[in-house]
């Protein structure tokens, strides 16, 4: 009865705490023999694939085993929304796979709790300089190389053509500069039938494109102190929190109770919105007439997040040289070549961007134009205690509770003093 | 006998001025009554009110389930051209018939294993005598103030050194003791006359008959409280279910309608039909068990 109601904020640090205890008790005899294996080996992989990649990686894996005889992949298929819990729970009691599929941001988690293999020490070969390094940057901790990138992506601009159409706007021309966005929301906002030009979300991995359109860095050169309420990042804020409390074109999306703005954007509600090739299939079965273009311009020009999913090997792993072999093979040009036409993914092999079928994909080509300028996340260990602070704060100054200034100060010390524990 | 004085009320106002003496204090009441009637008329506007947003979320899933899968975000309160496609697909197409499957079983065999296992533990601590009764049972309700969560590492690897992974015994077997249950059914116990059972036994009844045939039959409410809210604990459990399991074909509705709502965000109607079918076990077991659920509830409470 007393789990009935699954307290995720007080249930991980719970289970993080026995995965330390268990990973401390298991790294006692330092690094596992990682010679060459020999003989049938099994490989159990967790993964969270939707169907559709779960067919394509069906598919893949009967190719795998029929090229590397003697290698059976035994896989199990998570909800997204479990995983992090069953893998922490897996690793305290010491029963966790050999490879699992994890978000990026879990990936540092992961790490300095010293429950990943130290990749490097196996030795990845030539396949790292062939990765998108905004992806292969998740994977990285200290710079020491954790996991192996499986899937990127990061916002773009979605637009409704029918709603750019009925304000006047060219339908394939979507704004480039913050100022032709502002300029266009106003023509799309009709505030008397509901409509409004922008839908939102208020968390700091929504905001990033944000920041980065104004070349706000997140944390100081050498990762010591948040230093996010710079001229830049108040500029930023500013801009975000105006087109909702100055310029009126924003929906309110973000509020609780608000209409979320991809089922705005669905509605009809909300002209543009950010969003990523994860919404592609949904927004056509809907039958929207929408377009993809890049973040608009601020004062460093375009940029966005950076978002996905990566491959990492436990430290339990019996057979790593055979694991790291496949991990090699999912991040290969002709794998992520076959994974981003047949699902209009970014691929994460650079390699695999000369044979992407625009064609099919006609979306992808933003995409993919959108992650050159992509600045990932910063690589600290308890990234969701980021969300944690600096969400509410940033809630306070697009309620107008705080101004941005404040809203940002507040937070910064807040996140050096808990997070990175850094003197005020 | 306060309507009785209501209708007098109402009736000497309705012939005020003939009996001028009474007019004022049956005014006075009549003035009262109408008060009271306002006070019911809100709470019952308040109650409605209430009901209707508890409701209308299991409407607006309902209704989602019905629509054309183009149609899921629009507002329409109900669909244009309603359908069961969504039933069909989501239940023959996504494996959620053998999810229902898993979950009858594990649900129905925990709530009816954990319901025995109380009723025999506090039939003995309510009614019989025993070396360190007392201590024992407040050993037990101590360890209803650690969080249920802490356990979950440990019974994991109970679970998982036992060899029981990826069976159904791993989803039931560890929430079968349960304190909580034990201490909801001997309070009720307690109430029941000792004297019946005395006297049952004079007629020769054995213990197990006495258990069976006095104890069990006046503590149903309790026991099907009991079981009515094990059933729901073991038919919503997400992680303990997912955290044992390794197989799909062992997934049960809460996992499996996770997964599909992580691989699917596109297929909004077959979700709304999959959460639609999830909540059926429960209400009709709740439709069922109600008068016997509130009785159960609420005679532990007032035990003295």
């Amino acid at each position: 009865m007393n789990f009935s109601k699954f307290d995720r904020s007080r249930l991980i640090p719970v289970l993080f705490l026995c995965a330390a205890i268990a990973a401390a008790l298991s790294c006692g005899g330092g690094q596992k023999e990682t010679g060459e294996e020999t003989g049938p080996v099994t490989l159990t992989y967790w993964q969270t694939y939707n169907d559709d990649e779960n067919a394509l990686f069906a598919e893949l894996i009967e190719e795998y085993q029929a090229t590397h005889p003697g290698v059976t992949i035994q896989t199990t298929r998570l909800p997204f929304m479990g995983a992090e819990p069953k893998i922490l729970t897996a690793l305290a009691t010491r029963t966790t796979p050999d490879i699992a599929r994890v978000d990026g941001s879990f990936v540092p988690k992961l790490a300095t709790r010293n429950a990943l293999m130290n990749l490097d020490e196996i030795g990845p070969g030539d396949i790292k300089q062939d990765l998108h390094p905004v992806a292969l940057s998740s994977c990285l901790v200290g710079g020491v190389t954790y996991a192996l990138p499986e899937q990127v992506n990061g916002l773009c601009l979605f637009y409704n053509k029918d709603l750019f159409r009925r304000a006047g706007l060219d339908p394939e021309v979507p704004p480039e500069t913050w100022d032709e966005f502002i300029a266009m929301g106003k023509k799309l906002t009709d505030q008397e039938a509901g409509v409004f030009g922008f839908g939102m979300r208020n968390s700091l991995w929504w905001t990033f494109p944000f920041f980065n359109t104004y070349g706000a860095h997140f944390l100081n050169e050498d990762g010591t102190r948040c230093v996010l309420n710079g001229p830049q990042g108040v500029e930023a804020f500013q801009l975000k929190v105006d087109l909702y409390r100055k310029y009126k074109i924003e929906g309110g999306g973000w509020r609780a109770g608000g209409v979320r703005d991809d089922m705005g954007f669905q509605n009809g509600k909300y002209a543009m919105i950010f969003s990523g090739p994860w919404a592609v299939k949904t927004l056509q079965a809907a039958e929207i007439d929408f377009g993809v273009g890049l973040i608009p311009r601020g004062p460093v020009g375009t940029s966005t997040n950076v978002g996905g999913n990566d491959l990492v090997i436990f430290r339990s792993c019996q057979i790593p040289r055979a694991a790291l072999e496949f991990l090699t093979f999912m991040a290969s040009e002709q794998v992520q070549t076959r994974w981003a036409n047949r699902l209009g993914q970014i691929p994460v092999n650079i390699r695999a961007e000369k044979h992407l079928d625009f064609g099919k994909h006609p979306y992808l080509k933003v995409f993919v134009e959108q992650m050159k300028t992509a600045i990932p996340r910063p690589s600290i260990a308890d990234y969701d205690e980021l969300e944690n602070i600096m969400n509410p704060e940033m809630q306070a100054a697009l309620d107008g509770t705080k101004s941005v200034q404040k809203a940002l100060d507040d937070a910064v010390r807040r996140i050096n003093r808990e997070v990175l524990g850094a003197a005020d | 006998m306060t309507k009785g004085a209501g209708g007098t009320g109402r009736r000497i106002k309705a012939g005020q001025g003939t009996r001028k003496t009474y007019t004022s204090p049956s005014k006075s009441r009549g003035a009262h009554l109408s008060g009271r009637h306002l006070r019911a008329m809100l709470l019952y506007i308040s109650l409605i009110l209430g009901a209707v947003v508890v409701l209308f979320p299991f409407f607006w899933m309902i209704t989602t389930a019905l629509k054309q899968p183009g149609q899921a975000y629009s507002l329409q309160l109900l669909p244009d051209r309603p359908t069961l496609d969504n039933f069909r697909r989501i239940l023959a197409d996504y494996g959620f018939a053998r999810y229902f499957l898993n979950s009858i079983i594990v649900a129905t065999s925990a709530a009816f294993l954990a319901t025995l296992f109380a009723a025999l533990a506090a039939y003995a601590f309510a009614k019989k005598r025993f070396l360190f009764k007392r201590q024992l049972f407040l050993f037990l309700l101590a360890s209803l103030m650690i969080p249920g969560m802490m356990y979950m590492v440990p019974q994991f690897a109970i679970v998982s050194q036992l060899g029981l992974m990826n069976t159904y015994a791993a989803m039931v077997l560890p929430h079968l003791a349960n304190v909580f249950g034990l201490f909801l059914m001997k309070q009720f116990m307690e109430s029941i006359p000792s004297s019946l059972l005395d006297s049952s036994r004079i007629d020769g009844a054995s213990e197990l008959q006495v258990f069976r045939h006095i104890v069990v039959p006046l503590s149903l409410p309790v026991i099907a409280t009991l079981f009515l809210l094990t059933f729901q604990f073991h038919w919503g459990n997400f992680l303990w279910q997912l955290i044992v399991t390794n197989k799909e074909s062992l997934y049960t509705v809460p996992v499996g309608l996770a997964m599909f709502r992580d691989a699917h965000e596109e297929l909004v109607t077959l979700k709304m039909a999959g959460a639609a079918i999830s909540i059926i076990p429960i209400g009709i077991l709740f439709f069922f068990t109600q008068r016997l659920f509130i009785e159960g509830m609420t005679k532990g409470a007032v035990k003295g």
